[in-house]
């Protein structure tokens, strides 16, 4: 291969998205993996979605991404979780056939024009001035390229841990990259170790599952995408136990042999998804834990059990399998494992995923600390898109937090940067009641298209949609309906009782609103969140307008913090390390003040460059 | 928060103890500030004063005071930006209204030091000079001194520290039911919840009740003299002070200016003032000292109306009996010493009334009681920590309407993520008073308190 528009290193969640992505925008793609059958794998939960990750799965769809089909054509049993709190807050999830998962988005990935599969491993980006020329492949070759997009998940230096065995891994079964990961740091990007792990698989022939607590999904399954007109496949059930006492005296009784006990790993793990071993030592007091049984696809025989992670010895986590009360029989198909891997810090990145110090160079995914497959998928999709619109000389595209949960997790990952795996919650996001998964695709299709990504199909069902949701609120404001005491009003304004739903003045023909059949129930919450919650929307609003004021202060590329008064030296350090862009921006680095935010504010909007140069 | 790049407006001058008082407003938006509340003002010539009224309200209807207002343009200016200085009387109450004027019209209240840090950023001065201008406290009465103290020492922002800390717990809670639906917790029925809220929107409710006692300690009030010719005002003037400051003699009408002091009642600061007699006079100058006597009965805090019971009652006092029956008064009953012309229970009014004689009584134990009484809106705050910075006032008004609204949506089974959204508001106004910033900890407090995650 001569020369291709961009690089991809890697095929995961992250790296996919990414191909897709700059390769729909007309770009020539070349996909590096190591091996093309574990393209989009799923090494871990075989779930897509959750709170807030099913909120990225939304917005990753509606700019045109492959994540929320994937899902809505391979998903086993579909759940939207939160359902008895507002609307602001459902998020969807929902259990993958995880072969045929990566087995559709590689599908996808061969149909797309621009995209050549390079199977091999990366051992060095190549730059010249301080630019993008190529990468190098560690059994030899060139691709020269002005655009690389590093997507290597956990591989950089990845070392497996079960119990004493310790091994260079990047996944299971899959060797890691040291010769790239060394080529970063020789590049001069600050780096850091964090840690994550997995359950053990169990085979599914070999369970009694009619001695567990049933967790089916929903009814009516709510598709991720917007282009899905519902899903059409059965739905399975996933089963639910929970530990027990010798579940607690064994990981007690062996816990010197657990290597993130014993000091044999380093690497920090994340807090919201604690292994057995954190569980059972940090919270001594809780009798019982949850374990999920959960099918990793429908012709698999592996079963993953979900809540059970961790990096005990082989024999102690057969032992533990068999003490889960229903489990006594189960033969365990492969142990649970720790792996530690190195990340880059993500505030080398502006929030384009671009690094600071190389132009042409993306990181995305795991490899800037974060965990799970649609933070990696979201960051991947936005590296793509920049990737292609540089090529295309183009503006790029930053998401803000105001606009979309992605913009909050590319702000929050390059102004903060990582001290344990990064993971979305709804609670990262300020603005959390504007973004909505059922405002998603009017958030951020419009952006898609303008970028180039969203097809026309996709477009016109779009148009159609905006259309009749219009048309719909318009309804909703001019449509005077009959109180319950004979009063009449708006039905905008009886919408903000909170006795009065949207979708009983339907049912009771007191309003006549235009829906499809599948997007009903999402346009009617829609619609119906406007006008109840209208006091605490036009609140967030006014928080939004506040918020942007200092979004829209600029701060000079390279500005020189050494120059301004005041400052102290920590803040000097940490802002020169982030270089944020915006004074808002600044504001969220950790260790900075209003105060030295106003400071910075002053010279950067009022002095002209020349003076400061000459004070400092 | 700072924003480097608005308006901002305060008082300028020490508080409650001077003929003159000046409000400071610098930013962009100076001009734009100045042409919305002051009266007739087309065009600010810079560096000229200009003698102007300040509206009261923005249908401008009613004026507050008539003030002496200068521009002066940026960059040669205090601050480096546009800065405008408006002289009123120096009234805290009245320099109150007029920052609250020009909050009304676009302007944000400094933070302290905010100008003198603008100065600096703008060059206008260095470091050196900018510390040497600092927050000096001057206390003039002990309890002044030891609310200063307290907020040096963070009485105040330790008490609604507390209060942030407690509405923290809570939002933890309820981000975690949110965010970890499945994970088999119950935080809380939404009563349980409703009544937290509740305790905390009292524990703010008592701040802002104590508040307006704070402002009285930190900003002092204005108390009038005030009576017909030779009751003896001005004698009750210098006892009151301890000094012979204010001319005293036998003719009626010595006393035609305003003669303001500041003394200690009980711990406040009181700007106390003596007044020309109350009469009609075909006299200029004092027909003028009559008319100021009135005006600062209007801004008084509280009045001294002096009688004398050695003469009989007249018509001038009748009126001003019934002129400041609606208000704050002591009545003080004079000349106790010799014969009554009337009794005291021929005053229809009840209230307080002191009998002195201030050729005897040189001490006025009880007038100085019944004053402060009537200053104290509420007990006089003993341990109690005081907010009396309008700035912190407002904030914790603001989290105190934001709770309000949380308890009342918890109550009525409001989704969690939306009395989030008002908890959420109370902490950010409670920790801009505090200037702490945990916004980001609300998920490191979750995983330390709950086994989460599968």
């Amino acid at each position: 291969m001569d020369e291709v528009d961009v690089v991809v290193i890697g095929a995961g969640h992250a790296g996919c998205e990414a191909a897709y992505a700059a390769a729909r925008m007309g770009c020539h793609v070349g996909l590096c993996t190591l091996s093309n059958a574990t393209v989009a794998h799923m090494p871990c939960n075989p779930a897509i979605g959750g709170t807030a990750k099913g909120h990225l799965v939304r917005e990753i769809d509606a700019l045109g991404g492959l994540m929320g089909t994937a899902i809505d054509a391979t998903g086993l049993q579909f759940k939207l979780l939160n359902r008895s709190r507002g609307p602001a807050v459902w998020s969807p999830r929902a259990q993958a056939d995880k072969k045929q998962y990566g087995a559709w988005v590689k599908r996808e990935l061969t149909r797309q024009p621009g995209i050549d599969w390079i199977i091999g491993r990366v051992g060095e980006v190549l730059v010249e001035h301080g630019r993008v020329v190529g990468v190098a492949l560690e059994e030899g070759g060139k691709v020269a390229c002005k655009n690389v997009i590093v997507t290597t998940g956990t591989f950089l230096n990845g070392l497996i841990h079960i119990g004493p065995e310790t091994y260079s891994a990047g996944r299971v079964g899959e060797p890691a990259s040291h010769q790239l990961a060394e080529s970063l740091k020789a590049l001069g990007f600050r780096w850091g170790r964090l840690k994550t792990g997995t359950p053990p698989r169990i085979s599914r022939r070999s369970i009694d599952f009619s001695r567990f607590e049933e967790a089916p999904g929903d009814e009516q399954p709510v598709p991720f995408s917007f282009m899905s007109d519902g899903i059409s496949r059965p739905q399975i059930l996933c089963h639910l136990l929970r530990t027990n006492e010798r579940v607690r005296d064994l990981v007690q009784l062996n816990i010197e042999h657990s290597p993130l006990y014993n000091g044999q790993i380093a690497g920090i793990g994340p807090r919201y998804c604690p292994s057995l071993e954190d569980k059972i030592m940090r919270f001594p007091d809780r009798e019982q834990h949850q374990i999920f049984l959960e099918p990793e696809g429908v012709d698999v025989d592996e079963t993953y059990v979900n809540g059970y992670s961790m990096s005990l010895p082989r024999d102690v986590q057969e032992e533990l399998v068999h003490a889960l009360p229903g489990l006594e029989d189960a033969i365990m198909l492969r142990p649970g494992y720790a792996v530690e891997y190195d990340f880059i810090q993500p505030t080398e990145l502006y929030p384009t995923f671009e690094a600071k110090r190389f132009e042409g160079l993306f990181l995305a995914g795991q490899v800037n600390g974060t965990s799970g497959y649609e933070e990696a998928a979201a960051q991947g999709l936005l590296a793509g898109i920049n990737a292609a619109l540089k090529v295309r000389r183009r503006e790029p595209l930053v998401l803000g937090r105001d606009q979309a949960y992605i913009g909050v997790l590319a702000d929050d990952l390059t102004s903060k940067g990582c001290l344990e795996p990064y993971r979305m919650f709804t609670s990262r996001a300020e603005y959390r009641l504007l973004l909505r998964i059922d405002n998603a695709d009017l958030r951020l299709t419009e952006q898609g298209r303008h970028v180039g990504l969203v097809c026309d199909r996709r477009w016109e069902r779009f148009q159609r949609r905006r259309g009749r949701y219009e048309r719909n609120m318009e309804r909703v404001r001019l449509t005077t309906v009959t109180l319950e005491n004979g009063q009449r009003v708006r039905a905008s304004q009886a919408l903000r009782r909170p006795d009065i739903r949207l979708q009983e003045l339907v049912d009771a023909d007191a309003i006549e609103l235009d829906f499809t059949k599948t997007e009903g129930r999402l346009d009617l919450s829609s619609i119906e969140t406007e006008f109840k919650y209208a006091g605490y929307l036009e609140r967030q609003k006014a928080a939004v307008a506040r918020g942007r004021r200092q979004e829209q202060h600029q701060i000079p590329k390279n500005f020189c913090y050494e120059g301004v008064a005041g400052l102290s030296r920590e803040i000097v350090e940490r802002l020169t390390e982030t270089q944020p862009r915006t004074l808002g921006q600044a504001l969220r680095v950790p260790g900075v003040t209003p105060a030295a935010v106003a400071v910075i504010g002053a010279y950067v909007s009022r002095r002209p460059l020349a003076v400061l140069s000459e004070k400092a | 928060m700072y924003y480097p790049d608005d308006t901002i407006v305060a008082i300028a001058t020490a508080l409650g103890r001077s003929g003159l008082g000046v409000v400071r407003l610098s930013g962009p938006e100076v001009v734009g500030a100045a042409t919305r509340v002051l009266e007739g003002v087309v065009e600010l010539q810079p560096r000229h004063a200009t003698l102007t009224s300040v509206w009261r309200d923005t249908e401008k209807a009613r004026r507050l005071d008539k003030v002496l207002a200068t521009y002066f343009p940026g960059p040669e200016s205090y601050t480096g930006e546009d800065v405008l200085e408006i002289s009123g009387h120096g009234n805290p109450v009245l320099l109150r209204q007029i920052v609250e004027a020009l909050v009304a019209a676009g302007a944000r209240l400094a933070e302290p030091g905010e100008f003198t840090l603008r100065a600096f950023l703008n060059g206008r001065l260095d470091l050196v000079q900018a510390e040497a201008v600092g927050d000096l406290i001057q206390a003039v009465t002990p309890l002044q001194a030891r609310v200063a103290f307290d907020q040096l020492e963070g009485t105040v922002t330790g008490v609604i520290g507390e209060i942030d800390a407690a509405l923290f717990d809570l939002v933890a809670r309820l981000e975690a039911s949110v965010d970890f639906p499945e994970e088999g917790y119950h935080f809380g029925d939404a009563k349980a919840v409703a009544d937290e809220i509740r305790d905390l929107l009292r524990r703010t409710e008592t701040l802002l009740a104590n508040a307006q006692s704070g402002r009285l300690i930190r900003e002092g009030c204005q108390v009038v003299i005030l009576g017909k010719t030779n009751v003896g005002k001005s004698t009750l003037f210098n006892r009151l002070l301890g000094a012979a400051r204010a001319i005293v003699t036998d003719i009626p009408g010595t006393t035609r200016d305003l003669l303001t002091e500041t003394i200690d009642i009980e711990g406040l600061s009181v700007t106390l003032v003596d007044t020309a007699g109350i009469r009609t006079t075909a006299d200029t100058v004092e027909s003028e000292g009559v008319n100021r006597a009135r005006g600062a009965l209007g801004v008084a805090a509280a009045i001294i109306l002096v009688l004398d019971q050695s003469r009989p009652l007249e018509d001038e006092d009748r009126e001003l009996i019934e002129e400041t029956r609606t208000r704050d008064r002591v009545i003080v009953i004079n000349k106790a010493d010799l014969a009554a012309q009337w009794a005291a229970s021929e005053l229809a009014e009840s209230g307080r009334r002191v009998a002195v004689s201030l050729l005897e009584d040189t001490e006025l134990t009880e007038l100085r009681q019944a004053l402060a009484d009537m200053l104290w809106a509420t007990e006089p705050l003993r341990d109690t920590p005081i907010l009396s910075n309008l700035r912190h006032i407002g904030l914790v008004q603001r989290a105190s309407t934001a709770l309000s609204r949380a308890a009342d949506a918890a109550a009525a089974l409001t989704p969690e993520e939306l009395v989030l959204a008002d908890l959420q508001e109370a902490r950010g106004a409670l920790e801009e008073v505090t200037g702490k910033r945990t916004s980001d900890d609300v998920l490191e407090k979750i995983f330390t308190q709950f086994c989460i995650g599968k």
